[in-house]
């Protein structure tokens, strides 16, 4: 009978052990997912809210930033040699990259001032095997700086979570009528493209890079670097045509 | 007490369930609203943020914002997305 009882109570014991694990483990999990919630949901807000004013106005930040050398490009352009300037444009865009570099270069600085700082950088530079690397892609980033594939960045703009689905297709219409615009102005006898699509052109970059400079500031800083390469094959009847 | 057990059981997988699901559910009506906003934006129609959308069918929705505004935010028959002030 004691055998009995004692496994009663045993087997109670269990279950009660059970059942309070369960509910700790339940009271834990949904503190957990609470946590979650207002960490996720906050920025998720936040995004909402702040992204549109800082989209809207960001429109009109980029800007100043791009145009300075657009609206020399573009009065150079007329004649043509925009493909020129865009070879000075992706230096910039090149540069966000080259951060390590100038970390690298650094220690060059340093190495004139004095004898002690050299040897904690040589230390730093023996932690951080990267600078070396970074070291040598400068002279490379030159040539390959100007390299344009249409293809992979509509690929990437595709595939991008940062642009939603009405957002995407309100981009395209957008680009669609620039490009039947262009078809008509091509059309006519004056075959360049007049200042007003250019115009229409950089406003249309302006929207997709303050679409994606918060969410896909890869692909932003991808099609910033391309943008006069862009507009050397829209400029082009001939590259255009083939477009 | 087996059921006692089992019933416990299916509470807790439901609600686990609720807690996670609550937040993927918030996420992608925030990612919606934004992407409505910024079509919304790209139109040239103010819009601060999106509060409400409601799905009158495909591609079909009418859309609040916060500072009022209501839209019409739809895909014509000619796949262009048309945003019109209600």
């Amino acid at each position: 009978m004691n055998g009995a009882r004692s496994r009663r109570t045993l087997t109670s014991a269990y279950r009660r052990a059970s059942m309070i694990g369960c509910l700790a483990l339940l009271s834990l999990y949904g503190c957990a997912s609470m946590k979650s919630t207002s960490t996720s949901a906050r920025p998720a807000g936040a995004q909402v809210a702040v992204p549109t004013d800082s989209k809207q106005q960001s429109t009109a930040a980029p800007p100043p930033a791009a145009s300075p050398n657009q609206l020399v490009a573009s009065s150079v352009d007329d004649t043509g040699p925009s493909s020129t300037t865009s070879v000075g444009h992706p230096a910039p865009a090149a540069t966000p990259p080259v951060p390590g570099p100038a970390t690298s270069s650094n220690p060059v600085k340093t190495k004139s001032p004095a004898g002690e700082r050299p040897v904690q950088q040589s230390d730093a530079a023996a932690h951080e095997p990267r600078p070396p690397p970074a070291l040598a892609t400068p002279p490379n980033k030159t040539p390959a700086a100007p390299a344009l594939d249409l293809t992979d960045l509509e690929q990437r703009l595709r595939d991008t979570r940062a642009i939603g689905v009405f957002t995407k297709l309100s981009l395209k219409n957008q680009v669609d009528d620039l490009l039947k615009q262009f078809r008509a102005q091509y059309r006519g006898s004056n075959k360049h493209p007049s200042p007003e699509l250019r115009q229409r052109y950089d406003l249309l970059i302006i929207k997709v890079l303050s679409l994606l400079q918060d969410s896909d500031p890869q692909l932003a800083a991808a099609i910033s670097s391309s943008r006069e390469a862009i507009w050397g094959i829209l400029a082009d009847p001939d590259k255009f045509e083939k477009i | 007490m087996r059921p006692c057990i089992s019933v416990l059981t299916v509470l807790t997988v439901t609600v686990v369930t609720l807690f996670s699901a609550v937040p993927l559910l918030a996420a992608d009506d925030a990612s919606f609203g934004k992407d409505l906003m910024a079509t919304i934006a790209l139109h040239g129609l103010p819009c601060d943020k999106v509060i409400e959308a409601k799905r009158n069918g495909d591609s079909d929705y009418t859309a609040t914002c916060k500072d009022g505004n209501r839209y019409h935010v739809f895909v014509n028959a000619q796949g262009r997305v048309i945003v019109q002030k209600l």
